[in-house]
């Protein structure tokens, strides 16, 4: 009876050494994984802030400079109406009131604001239905553009 | 399912040649094959020209077409559809150069009086609403813009609409209310209306496949006389006939819903549909073929049925890219071709 505790605590004793001599090797894959996300996580983040900054900047400026440019179109117009009001048709002064409430609503301070896509997307419709009725009233053949930095391109599709 | 009247043909009355390249799109003048006037059919081409055509006053089904005029030398790209005015003196023309010409005869001549610029690549489609008041176009580039017409031929844009996703092949007012729908590469369809207070154009319903809509391109749409039905055909090689309530949609709007699909009859993308002021719907299609359509009389109570009349194989030598019935003389249907043909048929019985 007193035989079988030795030889279980022998046992014991025999399958502890064997943990211990597996345990590194198993905690070595567990702990290079555990090293190289920390690793990982530190230049991630890094990388992270340095391209945020980039493209922050890349796309506050489009942003910026294209409602900038609307508003001093609307600028422009406003005055020529002021000064003389029919020079525009009611459609024309009615859209440029619309870019001019729209440019007012545009959350340019907060760029996760839902209604920043829209709202552009509006502006640059009400854009171009102005500059199309503007340019076929001047008999002249100059369009007018916004020609921002980076110009969209379409993909191109087959003639139908 | 193929359902042949025996008695009904379609005969070819003529055949018009003289575009040099594909003919995209007819238009029928409203204004003519009345009163003593002969009809006249505008065709537009891949040869950068819209050709007139006009019957001798003495022939109706003597095959007597002849070219009246070829506009020319203003276009710079293919004309890709053309649409006359409802009054019948204008002439707007949709091309791949990304401009509308807006032409009026003037003596034996068309003159290009207009030239609207605005979109940003190839324009699809062109439409005048009822009262030929406003003209509607849409383009590649996936908008869809809308034209006041005002006094002196003079012509303002009042809306650029965004909504599609894609290419939009097509627009078409509603014959009596001012509610413009269009089609699009995107397999939707939309519906856009004025904003009674704003005067602002929006869309104010999208058939797509969550309302039973197209799987794939919707190519071309067409009312019947009376408005309330509308059908579409598709790269899903389907039609599918749309229902309004009439009296709501005389009032300015009212939602349209789904009532019938017309599958199996078609193998091939189905290019153009038009509906006739008798009821009968033709189709062109990538087979070469035409077909007609007319509602079963003996509805059943799930809703309209439609039987197929007739299927003219081999109507061209290529894709049929058009079909248009002449609104007057109701029986006399034209074609257009990638086979750079005009075809002048007579939809009769057999004698």
């Amino acid at each position: 009876m007193q035989a079988e505790p030795a030889k279980q605590a022998a046992a014991d004793s025999d399958s502890k050494y064997d943990e211990d001599i597996f345990d590194p090797s198993l905690n070595l894959e567990e702990t290079h994984v555990k090293e190289g996300y920390k690793d990982g996580f530190h230049d991630g983040l890094v990388l992270g802030q340095q391209e945020g900054r980039e493209v922050g900047l890349k796309v506050g400026f489009e942003v910026g400079e294209e409602i900038g440019f609307y508003c001093g179109c609307v600028d422009v117009w406003n005055s020529a109406i002021q000064a003389k009001s029919s020079c525009f048709t009611p459609h024309v002064q009615k859209n440029v009131k619309q870019m001019e409430e729209l440019i007012k609503r545009y959350p340019i301070l907060d760029p996760e604001n839902e209604s920043v896509q829209d709202i552009m997307d509006s502006l640059r419709a009400k854009f171009k239905a102005v500059s199309a009725s503007l340019s076929i009233s001047s008999s002249s053949s100059m369009k007018l553009e916004y020609d921002g930095l980076l110009k969209s391109s379409g993909a191109n599709d087959l003639e139908f | 399912m193929e359902l042949i009247d025996g008695n009904l043909q379609l005969k070819e009355i003529q055949k018009l040649e003289g575009h040099t390249d594909r003919v995209w799109s007819l238009a029928w003048n409203p204004a003519t094959g009345v009163a003593g006037i002969p009809a006249m059919l505008a065709s537009c081409s891949g040869d950068k020209t819209v050709r007139i055509w006009q019957q001798t006053p003495s022939g109706r089904s003597s095959g007597s077409w002849d070219c009246k005029a070829v506009l020319e030398e203003t276009h710079t790209r293919t004309v890709r559809s053309c649409a006359w005015s409802p009054s019948g003196k204008l002439l707007a023309t949709a091309s791949f150069d990304a401009t509308i010409g807006i032409w009026e005869q003037i003596g034996n001549d068309f003159e290009c009086i207009s030239t609207l610029e605005g979109h940003e690549n190839e324009v699809k489609s062109v439409s005048w609403n009822s009262s030929g008041s406003l003209l509607a176009t849409c383009s590649r580039d996936k908008s869809v813009w809308i034209w006041e017409v005002l006094p002196g031929n003079e012509f303002e844009c009042v809306s650029v609409l965004q909504g599609h996703t894609q290419d939009v092949k097509m627009v078409q007012w509603h014959p009596s209310v001012d509610v413009l729908f269009s089609c699009s590469y995107d397999n939707t369809v939309k519906i856009w209306a004025e904003d009674g207070d704003s005067d602002d154009w929006h869309c104010v319903q999208t058939l797509g496949e969550p309302n039973n809509g197209h799987s794939s391109t919707v190519w071309a749409l067409s009312f019947n006389s009376t408005g309330d039905k509308m059908v579409t055909s598709s790269d899903d090689l389907t039609l599918k006939i749309w229902g309004t309530d009439r009296q709501a949609m005389n009032d300015g709007f009212a939602p349209w819903k789904h009532l019938c699909t017309l599958a199996g009859y078609h193998d091939r993308t189905i290019f153009s549909v038009h509906w006739s002021r008798e009821g009968v719907i033709a189709s062109g299609a990538a087979d070469d073929a035409i077909r007609l359509f007319v509602e079963n009389k003996d509805g059943s109570i799930d809703g309209p049925s439609y039987n197929m009349l007739l299927k003219k194989e081999k109507a061209h030598d290529m894709d049929v890219n058009s079909v248009q019935w002449n609104n007057t003389e109701t029986s006399l249907l034209a074609s257009a071709s990638d086979d750079g043909t005009v075809k002048i048929w007579e939809f009769a019985s057999v004698p």
